[in-house]
């Protein structure tokens, strides 16, 4: 829950930020950690939640994902992805479950950016936006006042900013440095808050 | 099932001191306005139930309180609940203790109206005894000794205590663990963070007055709409020199539409251009 | 707090005149976080029957999918649509599959029947103990509310737009008592001929 992860749709494109840090009972181990997982080359999945089993559940998610796409030779649209995500977690849930909050954003020709909301006891729902950890408590309302589906890509990060200086300014739990990455037409990368090097990627990783 | 706690009671009475002494410790814990506290601390089974009875009547909130550069505002919604059961749609949260002076209601509704229109008094008694108005600091301060001489009995209250004293515009954030915060931004509430997104990100010292309460309605309309605990009318109070002004009482149902407009319109006019 | 009540959201069924009508609040959220505003809780399983699910949105989504399944493979098998009442049936024993660990939803099942359509409902608990009812039945977090509204504006008879009138008017008025649901609602009136789906505009707290 101290993880915190955002997602936006926009104008032809879906953002998605997670804060980087990996803690370790009062430790922070990490503050380049990496939650923001790319499923395959127009769709991205966010996850919060015990360490484990965010990395175990949205790798095996990716893996067969691409599993699907070599066998059909056709990669699943969003909205399969989504359910497919959301049975194996449901799956999972009354056997051995997965303590994993999602967002999952994908961009599709016919549709455009779609995100899906999907929480540990894999409920689902296909949102504007989201916002999973103790951090989304401070973020919806910040959402629901300034995002639209109309933003471009800028707008979008300027209202992800709001969010993440709220964030870093009201939880009590330090999130020093968030990961941000969009999902358009063009497929995946990573994106930087900062406005004026928005175009360069952070390069600033603690070690290697 | 067994009457338990009748012997839990019985037994606490008469093992651990004498009727006498059960007593004179009574008269001891009389607080201020003559409240009846229970004899002993020990008669657990009655504690306990009206302690789950008592959090049922807690309700979900959103209040908040900033400073401006010209006065202060309040805003609060007016939802109150029993567990989910949505009670009443029209409550006053915010108490007006005297024409300088403002008290917020947020946790059990019994406890901030009656300990607010204690306070009330007391701030009236000081008037006369020494001619002159209360600071905002002092009020606060009389709550909050209050809160703490009855901490841990369960009292539940987070209040702001706000107003125009001869320092300028004051604001406070008393609860029932006895914090005392001054500050110039706070909200209080099961909503609070809702509200707090909202409020720290469109607040300026330099606001005008109708931007200022704009901000603050709209803090708590956001709240409103996303804490389920929270909602009905947004109430908006601005505090001036002259003393508190209520500006608005908005169901937040129609703000929501109206929003949802407004947005459409931006939307379609920046397409425009 | 009950694990039904985790993400919260109501479900009403109502019987007319040789017609049905089932409906739902729209939110989605997760304890007493709003977090969306377009959940149907009641879905449309062939043209004459309809199931509408309150309870955990997990469990909700799962079931769905299954009953998905087992209705199409039923229509596969028989070459028709399933009655409602046997729809009824096959939700029963769905649940009763999870008798031991059970799914945290409370279905209302509502339908025509045969071909003179008679009107059916119906509901269960979480394990599958059906209930019938001539009337209406409701499921929920808002369950209370609604069966104080439903016992005083249901009546006998009524033609699919009083039903309407009066299965939107009991929604309304029980969400707007509950913390856990609204946010808007949707209505199925389900007809011999057609199956009328309509949105409700609803306080937004």
């Amino acid at each position: 829950m101290s993880d915190c992860v955002i997602g936006i749709v926009g104008k032809d494109y879906v953002l998605l930020a997670a804060d980087a840090t990996a803690a370790f009972s009062i430790i922070l181990m990490k503050d380049n950690e990496d939650k923001i997982l790319k499923l395959d080359d127009n769709k991205l999945l966010a996850a919060s939640g015990e360490a484990g089993d965010r990395v175990q559940f949205t790798e095996y998610i990716q893996k067969n994902l691409s599993l699907y796409k070599f066998r059909n030779d056709r990669a699943l649209s969003t909205h399969g992805a989504a359910h497919f995500l959301r049975g194996e977690l449901a799956t999972a849930l009354r056997k051995n479950p997965y303590q994993v909050n999602m967002l999952l954003a994908g961009y599709d020709k016919e549709i455009g950016g779609s995100l899906y909301y999907v929480d540990y006891l894999a409920s689902m729902q296909k949102v504007p936006f989201g916002a999973h950890g103790y951090g989304s408590y401070f973020v919806w309302s910040i959402l629901d006042k300034y995002a639209h589906l109309d933003m471009d890509l800028d707008e979008g990060i300027d209202v992800l900013n709001k969010c993440i200086a709220e964030v870093q300014k009201r939880l009590l739990l330090s999130t020093p440095r968030f990961i941000v990455k969009v999902v358009d037409k063009n497929g995946t990368r990573e994106v930087s808050l900062d406005n004026s090097e928005r175009a360069k990627i952070q390069q600033d990783k603690m070690d290697a | 099932m067994s009457l338990s706690f009748l012997d839990k009671s019985y037994n606490a009475f008469h093992d651990d001191q004498s009727f006498e002494e059960a007593n004179s410790n009574t008269l001891t814990l009389y607080k201020e306005p003559g409240l009846v506290v229970p004899p002993t601390f020990n008669n657990a089974g009655f504690r306990d139930q009206s302690h789950e009875i008592a959090k049922k009547f807690a309700k979900g909130t959103t209040t908040l309180g900033f400073v401006f550069n010209k006065g202060i505002v309040i805003a609060v919604d007016s939802r109150a609940s029993m567990g989910n059961y949505i009670s009443s749609q029209n409550v006053k949260k915010v108490i007006e203790i005297n024409p300088y002076l403002l008290g917020t209601m947020a946790g059990g509704a019994a406890d901030c109206q009656f300990w607010e229109r204690y306070l009330g008094m007391q701030c009236r008694l000081y008037e006369l005894r020494n001619k002159r108005r209360i600071t905002v600091s002092a009020a606060s301060k009389l709550l909050v000794n209050i809160m703490y001489s009855y901490k841990g009995y369960g009292l539940s209250m987070g209040t702001m205590v706000a107003g125009w004293d001869h320092t300028g515009p004051n604001l406070f954030m008393v609860d029932n663990d006895g914090t005392r915060l001054k500050g110039n931004r706070f909200s209080v509430g099961s909503g609070s963070m809702f509200a707090y997104g909202v409020l720290d990100s469109g607040y300026r010292p330099d606001l005008t007055e109708e931007q200022a309460c704009e901000l603050g309605r709209r803090a708590i309309y956001h709240a409103t709409h996303r804490d389920s605990m929270s909602g009905g009318i947004i109430n908006v109070y601005l505090i001036r020199e002259d003393g508190w002004h209520k500006i608005s009482s908005t169901d937040m149902d129609h703000l929501h539409w109206n929003y949802v407009e407004d947005k459409k319109k931006e939307i379609a006019d920046r397409n425009k251009l | 707090m009950s694990i039904l009540e985790y993400n919260g959201g109501a479900v009403v069924a109502m019987l007319g005149k040789n017609c049905v009508a089932v409906a739902s609040d729209l939110r989605y959220g997760i304890k007493n976080t709003t977090v969306g505003c377009q959940m149907r809780k009641a879905y449309p399983i062939h043209q004459k029957c309809l199931l509408g699910m309150a309870g955990l949105a997990t469990d909700v989504q799962t079931f769905l999918e299954k009953m998905k399944f087992r209705v199409n493979m039923y229509k596969l098998r028989e070459d028709r649509d399933i009655k409602p009442s046997s729809f009824g049936n096959m939700v029963s024993s769905a649940l009763y599959e999870n008798r031991f660990g059970p799914m945290f939803l409370e279905p209302v099942i509502a339908g025509l029947e045969g071909d003179d359509n008679t009107p059916f409902i119906s509901s269960t608990d979480l394990i599958g103990a059906q209930c019938f009812t001539d009337n209406f039945v409701v499921v929920g977090t808002a369950s209370e509310a609604l069966y104080g509204m439903c016992e005083s504006l249901w009546k006998p008879e009524m033609e699919p737009e009083d039903l309407f009138e009066v299965i939107s008017q009991c929604l309304m008025a029980s969400v707007d008592r509950d913390c856990n649901s609204g946010w808007g609602g949707i209505v199925y009136i389900l007809t011999p001929d057609k199956l009328i789906t309509k949105e409700l505009k609803g306080r937004q707290d």
